[in-house]
């Protein structure tokens, strides 16, 4: 517990120092941006999602089957690739009912796609649509595929529910028993309580915590204010209301069930506002709650879809090339007994990727920290700029350094958009691959972005993208 | 024929205030004699403006016929949002046949402009071609659905029904009839797929279309009119194939399926669908032809195709 006592948010002014600088591994600059060296591009050509709404709302209805094909679908319409065969598809979502095991393959089947376009379900909780943008990736860099899509899709309206575990046990037998007797003797088992349906949460399994009461732990450890939280969610609904006025996801969204705009996003809301709202989780911890519904994301249904291939697949077709996908980390932590909190496992990928590019926080253009929970976001920061920290649990000579905060979430991120688990990687991916190509170079380099996801059980993948 | 005289309608009317009408004007003809004889079709139209889909209604029925729950109107259910339209014209008082107990034998839609489901809909519904049949006389039912507000043409249904042993006067009989569900030479292909269809289908497909005609509820009420049983809806079968076929019709494309023996459910239907592809590979057409597994007799058969 070393972080706990040491001082959060302290700035070392010394960041990034253990880091060797780009290019003096071996790397040579157009090695880099193909990632492994002797391997060719994954080039990312664009994406699309439907908007994202809040539970119970435009999509109450709408199956994950349904939104991935519509997403699936809107990104056919946008690269004219209705009755393509596409390399492989593949996409996941959480919360996922038993029947939906060939969720992606499905999808695919009822979209405008050849029928022939093969297809895979992923699942890494929130993780899962980084993790088939990085997966699919691979599979074009080691010439296995020359295009792919990858996305993710979740409806906490359309969540399955299971029986409970009693009665799945006596439906079970049921189905063995033989005799009529055998039948009734199965079926005078079933008890009042074994009637009760058995609805997901967001608990984890383990300690029985829900992720925001874990997220209560590790805000409290690393001393994030209430005020911080306020002010990162605010800028999280300012930034993404900023990006929709100036019409930044015109390219990005297709509309579905009436819905043009992420119904999350407060546009007009204020710090005040924000300043009102009571603490949800943490409240039995002993210090200050702090997290609240503002600076949480709620739960939120929608899917999200990128398209990537090798730079010749988009040039034959006369396809945009908006950014590359450099590298990516999985990381994981043991929160189940304290040693990290339950979404830090981002904190050890990104060292670990940055010291396989020889790369510092002060080389990037953007940062994309998925917001699960401000706390999230701040305590991951605090972690990086935490001296005592870098040395004794990142391995380096000091804090991995600071991110500067004018290119953090730049154009709004989970607590204003939402956060469809499985969905968010999709989205990050495509609205950063925008950013880059829009960015261009910077000091004679691509404009490079780094993409951070937490996820359920202790687990975060990260990523590298270059503009393209 | 002279272009029939347009009723407006303030709303879309009631199908089951339609269906109980119905069954009193055919009890009211049983008892007082039938007051059917004239034999020409009523020279108006019905239209009702500016229809909207229900979203929730919508995705019910893409989930229970295996649609993809895109934002456009499946053309099967613009079938049957424009159902209550043409059941008004053909249950007025001086529509020449009774309206319960027809038989559904032909179905023809054009699919000229995908309708998004947010669009307003002008929905109008005639009758044209009161004609003879082997076994009775048979009509057909036009609809068209515009756009309320550009007035393009987006959709164009024809319905052909058949009133079974009824015979008006100067309607002849024709000598070969079409659509007669000859089955005499169907040798049944390899099935591309098998349906299981469970009693309840009917009061599945009631409950997204609103057809609620009691031949497709239950055992009972199709009893009550003379069948052995309840059977499921011609509408239903065909755009199920229409699911089938895929996202290959693209957006144009025109439907066709022809009725012949009914589906008395519960029930097995063995399906083949078909693609007739271009020396370039390109889609030229999907035929379908549904059957009893067992019997091999022919249910339905019919074809997608682009429109061109």
């Amino acid at each position: 517990m070393a972080a706990a006592d040491a001082p959060a948010g302290e700035n070392t002014g010394t960041p990034g120092t253990h880091n060797t600088h780009a290019g003096t591994d071996g790397f040579t600059s157009g090695e880099q941006s193909k990632g492994v060296k002797g391997t060719r591009a994954a080039v990312i050509v664009g994406g699309n999602r439907i908007p994202f709404a809040r539970t119970g709302g435009a999509y109450v209805k709408s199956s994950n089957q349904d939104m991935l094909t519509a997403a699936l679908d809107g990104l056919i319409a946008r690269f004219g690739l209705q009755d393509e065969r596409i390399g492989e598809v593949a996409a996941g979502a959480v919360l996922k009912h038993s029947r939906d095991f060939n969720l992606t393959r499905e999808a695919v089947l009822g979209s405008a796609l050849s029928p022939e376009t093969p297809a895979y379900d992923l699942q890494q909780a929130c993780a899962t649509g980084l993790e088939t943008v990085l997966g699919l990736a691979n599979k074009i860099k080691l010439g296995q595929i020359e295009s792919a899509i990858a996305g993710g899709v979740d409806s906490a309206s359309d969540a399955p529910i299971a029986v409970s575990e009693g009665l799945r046990e006596i439906l079970l037998d049921l189905n063995r028993a033989k005799t009529s007797v055998q039948k009734l003797k199965v079926l005078a088992r079933i008890r009042p309580k074994d009637l009760a349906p058995d609805a997901p949460n967001t608990g984890e399994p383990r300690t029985g915590l829900s992720m925001g009461e874990h997220q209560a732990l590790t805000t409290a450890q690393w001393k994030i204010s209430r005020e911080a939280q306020d002010e990162l969610a605010f800028n999280s609904h300012r930034n993404l209301a900023a990006a929709y006025e100036r019409g930044f996801f015109e390219d990005l969204i297709t509309p579905y069930r009436g819905l043009n705009r992420d119904s999350n996003l407060r546009a007009d809301t204020t710090l005040e506002k924000l300043s009102t709202l009571k603490p949800v989780f943490g409240r039995n911890l002993g210090s200050e709650a702090t997290m609240t519904a503002g600076n949480s994301t709620p739960l939120t249904d929608g899917a999200a879809t990128v398209l990537l291939a090798t730079e010749e697949w988009a040039d034959s077709r006369g396809l945009p090339k908006l950014a590359t996908v450099l590298d990516g980390e999985a990381a994981a932590v043991d929160f189940v007994h304290g040693k990290d909190g339950l979404l830090m496992a981002p904190v050890f990928a990104v060292p670990r990727l940055l010291a396989r590019h020889g790369l510092t926080l002060e080389d990037f253009d953007f940062f994309e920290i998925h917001e699960a929970f401000a706390g999230t976001v701040l305590s991951t920061l605090a972690a990086w700029e935490d001296e005592d920290f870098g040395r004794t649990r990142l391995g380096l000579d000091g804090a991995l350094g600071k991110v500067d905060r004018t290119k953090l979430n730049i154009n709004g991120s989970s607590l204003a958009a939402g956060h469809p688990f499985a969905a968010t990687g999709g989205r990050i991916v495509a609205s950063l691959a925008k950013m880059l190509h829009d960015k261009g170079a910077v000091d004679g380099r691509p404009a490079r972005g780094l993409i951070s996801v937490c996820a359920a059980g202790g687990q975060g993948v990260v990523a590298i993208l270059e503009a393209a | 024929m002279s272009k029939p005289q347009p009723v407006i309608l303030g709303e879309l009317p009631s199908l089951s205030k339609l269906y109980m009408n119905a069954a009193a004007t055919a009890a009211r003809r049983r008892i007082m004699g039938s007051s059917a004889g004239q034999a020409t079709l009523p020279a108006v139209s019905h239209e009702v403006k500016g229809v909207q889909a229900d979203v929730a209604n919508l995705t019910a029925y893409q989930h229970l016929l295996g649609e993809t729950a895109s934002d456009i109107l499946p053309a099967g259910f613009v079938h049957a949002l424009a159902f209550p339209v043409s059941m008004s014209v053909m249950n007025r008082d001086d529509f020449p046949l009774p309206l319960l107990g027809m038989i559904h034998l032909r179905n023809h839609v054009e699919q000229l402009v995908p309708i998004q489901f947010t669009e307003a809909l002008d929905i109008r519904s005639w009758s044209e071609n009161l004609s003879g049949h082997r076994v009775g006389t048979q009509v057909d039912v036009i609809t068209e659905v515009r756009s309320s507000s550009s007035g393009e043409l987006l959709w164009r249904g024809i319905s052909t029904y058949l009133a079974k042993g009824v015979f008006l006067p100067g309607i002849d009989k024709p000598g070969n009839s079409s659509g007669s569900g000859d089955n005499g030479n169907f040798s049944p292909p390899d099935p591309t797929a098998l349906w299981q269809l469970d009693l309840d289908i009917g009061r599945s497909y009631a409950a997204v279309s609103g057809d609620f005609n009691p031949i497709h509820l239950s055992v009972l009420s199709a009893k009550a009119l003379g069948l052995r049983g309840s059977i499921a809806h011609g509408m239903y079968l065909a755009s199920r194939a229409l699911a089938d076929v895929g996202a290959v019709k693209s957006d144009a494309f025109i439907w066709d399926v022809t009725f012949e023996a009914p589906v008395f459910l519960p029930a097995r239907v063995a399906l083949d669908i078909s693609t007739i592809q271009a020396e370039t590979g390109a889609w030229q057409r999907s035929d379908y032809v549904a059957w009893n597994p067992r019997s091999g007799r022919r249910h339905f058969r019919g074809s997608v195709a682009p429109l061109s």
